[in-house]
């Protein structure tokens, strides 16, 4: 991620230099756009939940606090998009794994060679989308965009003991689902 | 079953890979047999590769952003929670120059205050009911103090926005405001003679003289921090 001066970007914003959006949206458009994938398992919600994410803070760019970091401030403003997104299709993402219907798809293209990989993060994918949302929120903050304990605490806007405590439960439960499927953690 | 403590440590032990697993089986035996396989799912997942957005995306954001007009609300709400550092000393403006930012704030303070009262006198002389007669002097006070509440809040916000040009306006709303609450201390004990009408007409001396007194020598000292920059 190339560095860039954060807090001058976003001056201009306020000042009414729109344009100068583009550049944070294309800093972080990858990790946000990550974030929904994982927690939604549709590259289509991801993509409308991305542009809906960077929509609201561009609008709430305002209350952005000085000294603040930008990067979890961004991801608080995804989660609520993503959360309320949830909300409102409650039971779909289990349900549309459990039927295949919507099955998490990958953007990326898989090669043919790689059956076992696709395979493998298909699997994790589903057992991530059966997790209670709190959990699966600490774990694709911890594990797949690789934040720290306490940022992930910052985020979800709890304590870093209970972050910790939901990841735990988490790698626990998909720990269970694996066993239940006859795999360990190295299949 | 695993203690509290037990997870926390599990948990900084996956947090920090400069241990290999066999150094943290050996220092922490307790957490072996669940180490190891939560190590390893914990590593499937960072191994997980990134999921890249469409090449679009950025270009779909920034027309919704282009496109973007916020309603009035929107506007109201960012002007009213953006956040702001001032210093606020009313003792200090009083004497010496004050900044814009702090000028407003004393409005949009009174302002408040007088949205507060207004509510407050229309629910006490709701209950008061034929006591008073349609036309009675009493009987408005109460949208007397939202006017004066959303006049102050206006001024305050325009001083915030505009800073300098905008001192004339909140000067002349400053001299109405202490003439109108001098005119209301006078017009109300002589309208009717009711106990109220005299706490009226106390309570609007008593507040609107030295707070007019007040918004006028603070916009004076605004003025000079102006003048001085």
């Amino acid at each position: 991620m190339k560095q860039i001066d954060e807090r001058e970007i976003i001056d201009r914003v306020l000042g009414g230099d729109r344009e100068a959006f583009a550049v944070l949206v294309d800093t972080y458009k990858g990790p946000v756009f990550s974030l929904a994938f994982r927690m939604t398992g549709s590259a289509q919600d991801a993509d409308d939940l991305a542009q809906e994410s960077f929509l609201r803070a561009f609008q709430s760019l305002g209350r952005f606090r000085a000294g603040e970091r930008f990067f979890p401030w961004l991801y608080t403003v995804s989660l609520n998009v993503i959360r309320n997104h949830l909300r409102r299709v409650k039971a779909l993402p289990e349900e549309a794994v459990r039927k295949g219907m919507r099955e998490a798809t990958d953007p990326r293209d898989d090669p043919a060679d790689e059956t076992v990989a696709r395979e493998r993060h298909r699997r994790l994918q589903r057992y991530l989308l059966r997790l209670p949302l709190p959990v699966r929120e600490a774990m694709v903050l911890r594990f797949y965009e690789g934040l720290s304990f306490e940022d992930v605490a910052a985020v979800t806007g709890e304590t870093i003991g209970s972050a910790k405590m939901k990841v735990y439960r988490g790698l626990e439960k998909i720990r269970a689902m694996m066993e239940a499927d006859g795999l360990t953690g190295d299949d | 079953m695993m203690r509290d403590s037990d997870i926390e440590k599990m948990m900084d032990l996956l947090a920090g890979e400069e241990k290999t697993p066999q150094e943290i089986t050996r220092e922490h035996p307790e957490t072996d047999p669940r180490w190891k396989e939560l190590e390893a799912i914990a590593r499937m997942m960072r191994q997980e590769p990134a999921v890249e957005p469409p090449g679009i995306l950025g270009e779909r954001v920034m027309e919704r952003i282009r496109a973007c007009r916020p309603s009035l609300w929107t506007v109201i709400g960012e002007a009213l929670l953006r956040p702001r550092t001032a210093s606020v000393d009313p003792f200090r403006a009083l004497r010496a120059p004050v900044s814009g930012q702090e000028c407003s704030f004393y409005f949009i303070m009174v302002g408040v205050f007088y949205a507060i009262l207004g509510v407050v006198l229309m629910i006490g002389l709701n209950r008061l009911g034929s006591a008073l007669a349609p036309a009675d002097w009493v009987r408005w006070q109460p949208l007397i103090a939202l006017v004066t509440a959303s006049c102050m809040v206006a001024i305050g916000l325009y001083v915030q926005k505009d800073g300098k040009p905008a001192l004339r306006i909140a000067r002349i709303g400053a001299f109405v405001y202490l003439g109108f609450a001098l005119l209301n201390g006078i017009a109300v004990p002589l309208e009717r003679d009711l106990p109220v009408s005299a706490a009226l007409s106390l309570l609007s001396t008593l507040i609107g003289v030295p707070t007019g007194l007040f918004l006028i020598r603070t916009i004076q000292n605004c003025g000079k921090r102006y003048a001085q920059t």
